[in-house]
């Protein structure tokens, strides 16, 4: 049993690296100093072996929840007092040793990645570290407040860290763009907050839960209250209509895309959901809800990786789709079925993110039409790559096939034909890894990045390869804690499966019927068979991608250009209707009505002390009518409303 | 409530009629031929009577008038409030006596203040 | 005669006529900041020392001596401190009057303490007018033709308010007969409901007390003067005028309408509806009217306005709660003291900068981040607050503010002044944006002396600790939220 001072201790670390390496050593060391690096490693190394510590602890103690005690932080007069507590259950474990892991692994393999960066070494390495604590506070705390204070943390980290390279105006742009999408999602969680306040009166979430539960909290309140929080996780987790910020955000570094934008932050709105689960479980029309924008974005997301040429792109849609099936998950099969999902996709996508670094490090792009037959010279990231790709595509008997899997049941028992959806995006995920694979991977070398001497590829260091490897393990192993119903089992759902033992249910897979369908072979069959359509496409040629793109002309189109969300919301929504409208009338309010009267008067050349002091009564007067017209107004009011 | 708001709109109306009589009324007078007109330019002048001004009307001060003005303006109130006090001084006793003394030492830092600032100079 | 119950005010006075005489025969001028500063300090540890429990009135009930006006005198001679420590090398510009310069400064916080404590609507207009005037020549302290014209328009609209003030207090003396605050309520408890129905004069002056202080903490519609004023006053003077001034206001309302204005509940609740009516337009206006300006004095102008809006919406949850609570002003007062250090800080960054790149414009604000990176630091925390998030003092202030709105059922005005954050954070980030992902116009350093410095730590070490250990503070603002009534 681990004590709870080291449950704090696992969160606190992170933040006595970033104070550590932020105001002690930055004075003294160079920008540059690989200590940096070292004391963030150590510091989610120590974090990591308590992670796991606690995970056991939890699996072993009962109701696998350890209490963990509170710290008062402040009492307000009106009797409210805030706690600041930590829960640790089966949920905050899982998310606690997904995050350090993934996050450790990233900080090594960013030893090696980030070395070219002379100044921004520091930097890099004290923002990762803020950033690993937030996001371990998020899934840590007990209350909703210190969940919205750390949800935001984690959204001003991740703004630092995709405009890291802010000499580019593409990443400080993409920057920005983040920041404001993912409030707007914010805005509903913090109205939800408001919401439950309101009406129960407290922050705390297992007390929320307790109330929804016995009936006290319900009804419309409820609903509103769920789906303000599900408009959180639209924002943060990149669900339609609020997924365009993500595939831009990949102009941060490759191990930021990795953690930040595939592991951990985006999967915050996943987590949230489930923590707030009780809330969605008894309000069907937010369950549903969550359940049709989960399948939605899931295929919605799919189709544009099909067709983008920036391999980081291609892994970013991708990584839309897949929180959307999360999404999904938890809305037909519950907690544990999403995160499960969460759990083992958190592995393979870290992968085949730091696969994409691995990989750019060497030919110096993303670009894959300038990639090509890099399997020779890049063995082990080919390898890993393939892995992680399988993995996704959901292939036997790695990772993704089992968390895929226990999905697709799922909501073929609840939402029939969200289930289609899902089954076509099983194809399209694995169509679209290996088109990446296969531009990358195979054929003849395409020279890499023009502008540099990038002619002679070459395998990355070891101190790159290693995370890769290690990640590679994990996303074959990771499903298996589930293959015997363990995972759900720790999460306190009862699962479907019977008890069969370890290989019964390894192999038992294949011949796993739901409602008469052998499932799970038929998922198995579809993704390979999205395979099959890849290599025949982008290595034997029988069809080309051209006469595809041909064929499909207008629909090529629409998809690449990302149905057009962009030009919506840049275009249409915030230059015209926002821009060109509303701010324009009130610059127009202030230019023309308050200095209007300067500049008319001042463009007539008289004198200027003259046209001084004609603008100055002029103006004055208009002040002056104002306070008038206020006292006016309010006066009336008064006299007629009050 | 509605009494007093009346007594009020009476007044308006009383006070709106009378001036639209004072002005249609010569209107009328003249409309009437009862009272003549044969304008000229003496009549027509801006100013019935007084002097014709020469030059400009804007004529600009010293500024250092106004310093002048705003001690004299100083010291003018202290007298004020002087004289009262030093026909009571022996009702008013001590306490009083000291605050005048302050207010005294107040008005005549401001004094110093614009002695060393030079505005007692004309230039 | 209690004298030793009015001694910060005394100390005060005394300092600005030394200080005055000082630069009449020194030649050497920091000595007339340091005397300023001493003056300050001694003038904020008495008001420390007479904090307690027990309240009393002094001149014949003209002016409370309680815990309220205790904290808000504090509060004011911790702001004139920060300001005149700020102002250390601005002073240059004002060759000559220097001395004047500090002696207003003081007189003024001296009118706003008296502000603060009074409890007469004739103590009231002489403090404020006090306070006033002093700031009407602190604007134009320039001398060039914008801060001419600011000061001349400040004067100017600033007496229309005061007469429109002094038109209110007309009307309430008028209609219950008595200036003195808690006399008034007697007399307004002891009218019948139909007598006071009867008297729409008590309710037209209300409304006109409203809009004269709502030209002081510059509330929609009375706010027109603000950007101008604040674009051409000298900029500590700005930062001086941003957040004593707009304090001030508040304790004087806080203080006339809680003890005046508080009982019976529906009356509270018809200014508390004015107010909630005038927080909404002025957090809208503020904010939306924030977002083109390119001049940050201005926009820090804009902001000002809304953050008066939010500060409103505590005033509106006071109208709408039981007579008797104080939670709503002791949100007020921890939200006016996470104001005052927030906006201090941001304006004493941006006199540091501005002075030495001689513009105000945001775009030259590009790269600060390299070339002055620790005002940078502290001017985007400053920004943060003020957009309210964690773990800045604006998070807790906000937070604090619009849970106790919640808890008087105005949810409607809180969802509205949450969105206006939200809308807040576009125009404040873009400074942040530009400061450290714009292309810097040269690599010189932007040097800063000492003395600014130590202002904005101080400052930047008050929101942080508003933010993370809010609790002091808080308990604090509980204690003076109990006013002293008669």
């Amino acid at each position: 049993m681990i004590p709870y001072q080291l449950v704090w201790l696992i969160m606190l670390l992170p933040l006595f690296s970033f104070i550590v390496n932020g105001l002690i050593v930055r004075p003294f060391i160079k920008p540059k100093s690989r200590v940096y690096g070292y004391i963030t490693v150590g510091a989610i190394g120590v974090s990591a072996v308590l992670s796991i510590w606690a995970l056991f602890s939890v699996m072993s103690a009962s109701h696998h929840e350890i209490p963990v005690p509170d710290v008062t932080w402040m009492v307000l007069e009106n009797g409210v007092t805030i706690h600041l507590g930590l829960i640790l259950d089966s949920l905050t474990a899982v998310m606690l040793v997904v995050v350090t892991v993934v996050s450790l692994m990233v900080q090594i393999y960013s030893l090696g990645y980030m070395h070219g960066d002379e100044a921004g070494y520091y930097r890099y390495y004290t923002w990762m570290s803020l950033f690993t604590f937030s996001m371990l506070g998020l899934v840590l705390s007990d209350n909703l407040l210190f969940t919205f204070v750390f949800w935001e943390m984690v959204g001003l980290c991740s703004y630092l860290l995709i405009g890291f390279w802010f000499h580019r105006k593409s990443a400080a742009d993409a920057a920005k763009k983040a920041f404001i999408v993912t409030r707007i999602g914010d805005f509903g969680f913090l109205a939800a907050i408001l919401i439950l306040f309101f009406n129960t009166g407290t922050f705390d979430i297992a007390a929320l839960h307790g109330l929804v539960i016995a009936g006290t909290l319900g009804g419309t309140v409820l609903m509103w209250a769920a789906i303000g929080i599900f408009a959180g996780a639209v924002g943060k987790s990149a669900q339609f209509p609020l997924h365009v910020w993500l595939p831009d955000a990949m102009e941060g570094p490759t191990p930021v895309s990795a953690l930040i934008h595939a592991a951990t932050m985006v999967a915050a709105g996943v987590f949230l959901v489930a923590r707030m689960f009780p809330l969605f479980e008894y309000s069907t029309a937010a369950l549903t809800t969550v359940a049709i924008i989960g399948g939605f974005t899931a295929i919605f997301a799919a189709t544009m990786g099909l067709v983008m040429n920036d391999i980081k792109r291609v892994l970013a849609y991708s990584t839309v789709s897949q929180l959307g099936y999360m999404m999904l998950g938890l809305a037909t099969g519950g907690v544990a079925v999403g995160i499960f999902h969460l759990f083992t996709h958190a592995f393979f996508k870290a992968l085949l993110f730091l696969g994409s670094g691995s990989v750019s490090h060497s030919t110096g792009t993303f670009d894959m039409r300038l990639m090509g037959g890099l399997r020779k010279t890049m063995p082990w990231t080919y390898a890993t790559f393939l892995i992680g790709s399988l993995s996704l595509a959901g292939i036997w008997p790695l990772a993704g096939f089992w968390s895929k899997d226990e999905i697709l049941i799922s909501s073929l028992a609840n939402q029939p034909v969200l289930f289609w959806l899902a089954m076509i995006t099983v194809f399209l995920t694995a169509f679209y890894m290996f088109r990446a694979i296969f531009m990358t991977f195979h054929g003849e070398y395409r020279g890499g990045d023009e502008s540099g001497d990038y002619k002679h590829t070459h395998e990355s260091p070891l101190v790159m390869v290693g995370p890769l490897v290690l990640l590679a393990i994990l996303a074959v192993i990771a499903g298996w804690w589930n293959v015997a119903g363990g995972f759900n089992e720790v999460m306190g759902a009862h699962g479907h499966e019977e008890t069969r033992g370890f290989f019964g249910g390894l192999f038992g897979a294949f011949t796993h019927t739901v409602q008469g369908v052998p499932l799970p072979l038929i998922s198995l069959l579809v993704g390979l068979f999205g395979i099959f359509s890849a290599y025949t496409i982008y290595i034997k040629k029988w069809i080309t991608a051209e006469s595809l793109g041909r064929v499909f002309g207008p629909l090529y189109t629409l998809v690449s250009r990302k149905y057009f969300f962009d030009e919506l919301y840049e275009n249409i929504i915030v230059k015209l209707a926002l821009m060109k409208g509303l701010f324009t009338g009130f610059t127009l309010f202030d230019s023309k009505g308050i200095d209007g009267t300067v500049d008319g008067v001042s463009d007539v050349v008289i004198s200027g002390g003259q046209a001084i002091r004609h603008a100055q009564t002029g103006q004055l007067q208009l002040y002056g009518l104002f306070i008038g017209i206020g006292v006016v107004i309010i006066s009336l009011c008064v006299y007629f409303f009050g | 409530m509605l009494a007093n708001y009346g007594l009020i709109g009476l007044f308006s109306i009383v006070v709106v009629l009378f001036t639209l009589v004072m002005v249609i009324t010569p209107i009328i007078l003249r409309f009437l031929k009862i009272v003549p007109s044969n304008p000229n330019p003496i009549k027509n002048s801006i100013f019935e009577c007084g002097m014709e001004t020469i030059g400009k009307t804007w004529v600009q001060f010293n500024f250092h008038y106004y310093f002048y003005a705003l001690i004299f303006l100083a010291l003018d109130v202290l007298v004020v409030f002087l004289y009262p006090w030093a026909v009571h001084l022996r009702q008013l006793g001590l306490f009083s006596f000291f605050v005048v003394l302050i207010l005294v030492f107040i008005v005549l830092i401001g004094y110093i203040y614009a002695w060393k600032k030079r505005v007692l100079e004309w230039k | 005669m209690n004298l030793e119950l009015f001694i910060p005010e005394i100390t005060l006075a005394v300092f600005a006529i030394l200080v005055i005489l000082l630069d009449l025969f020194v030649r050497d001028k920091s000595w007339l900041r340091l005397v300023s500063l001493s003056g300050l300090v001694i003038a904020g540890g008495v008001t420390v020392a007479m904090w307690g429990d027990d309240s009393t009135a002094i001149f014949n009930n003209m002016l409370a001596v309680d815990n309220f006006a205790l904290f808000f005198k504090l509060l004011f001679a911790g702001i004139a401190f920060l300001v005149i420590l700020a102002s250390t090398d601005y002073v240059a510009k004002f060759a000559r009057f220097q001395g004047e310069y500090y002696a207003l400064i003081l007189l003024s916080t001296l009118g706003m303490m008296l502000m603060a404590a009074t409890t007469d609507l004739i103590s009231l207009f002489v403090a404020l007018e006090l306070t006033s005037i002093s700031l009407y020549v602190l604007v134009g302290f320039l001398k060039d033709r914008k801060s001419t014209e600011a000061s001349l328009k400040y004067l100017l609209l600033g007496a229309i308010a005061s007469a429109v003030l002094l038109y209110g207090m007309a009307l309430v003396f008028g209609s219950t007969g008595q200036t003195q605050l808690g006399a008034i309520a007697q007399a307004i408890q002891s009218m019948s409901l139909e007598s006071v129905l009867d008297s729409p004069a008590l309710l037209m002056g209300i409304v006109l007390l409203i809009a004269g202080f709502g030209f002081k903490i510059a509330a929609v519609p009375f706010q027109m003067w603000v950007p101008d004023v604040y674009e051409g006053a000298p900029t500590p003077v700005t930062a001086y005028l941003s957040v004593a001034s707009k304090a001030a206001g508040f304790a004087i309302i806080l203080r006339v309408f809680f003890s005046a204005f508080g009982i019976p509940e529906w009356l509270s609740m018809n200014w508390g509806m004015i107010f909630a009516a005038l927080a909404v337009i002025s957090m809208i206006i503020g904010n939306v009217i924030a977002i083109p300006q390119t001049n940050i004095k201005r926009m820090l102008g804009y902001s000002s306005i809304a953050q008066a809006g939010y500060l409103m919406v505590g005033l509106a949850a006071i109208g709408f709660a039981p007579a008797i609570a104080t939670q709503g002003q002791s949100t007020i007062l921890f939200f006016l003291a996470s104001y005052a250090l927030t906006n201090l800080g941001a304006f004493i960054a941006v006199i540091a900068i501005s002075n030495k790149i001689n513009s105000d414009d945001i775009a030259d604000y590009a790269g600060m981040g390299k070339r002055a990176p620790v005002m940078a630091l502290a001017l985007t925390l400053c920004l943060i607050s003020l957009i309210g998030m964690p773990p800045a003092a604006g998070f807790m202030a906000k937070f604090y503010i619009f849970s106790t709105a919640v808890q008087n059922d105005l949810l409607w005005l809180v969802v509205i002044a949450v969105l206006n954050s939200v809308i807040s954070a576009y125009y404040y980030l873009r400074v942040v944006k530009v400061m450290w992902y714009g292309q810097p116009a040269s690599g010189e350093k932007v040097p800063s002396s000492g003395a600014p410095r130590l202002a904005l730590f101080l400052c930047c070490l008050g929101v942080l600790v508003l933010g993370i250990i809010p609790g002091l503070v808080m308990r604090l603002a509980e204690l003076a939220g109990k006013m002293f009534a008669f």
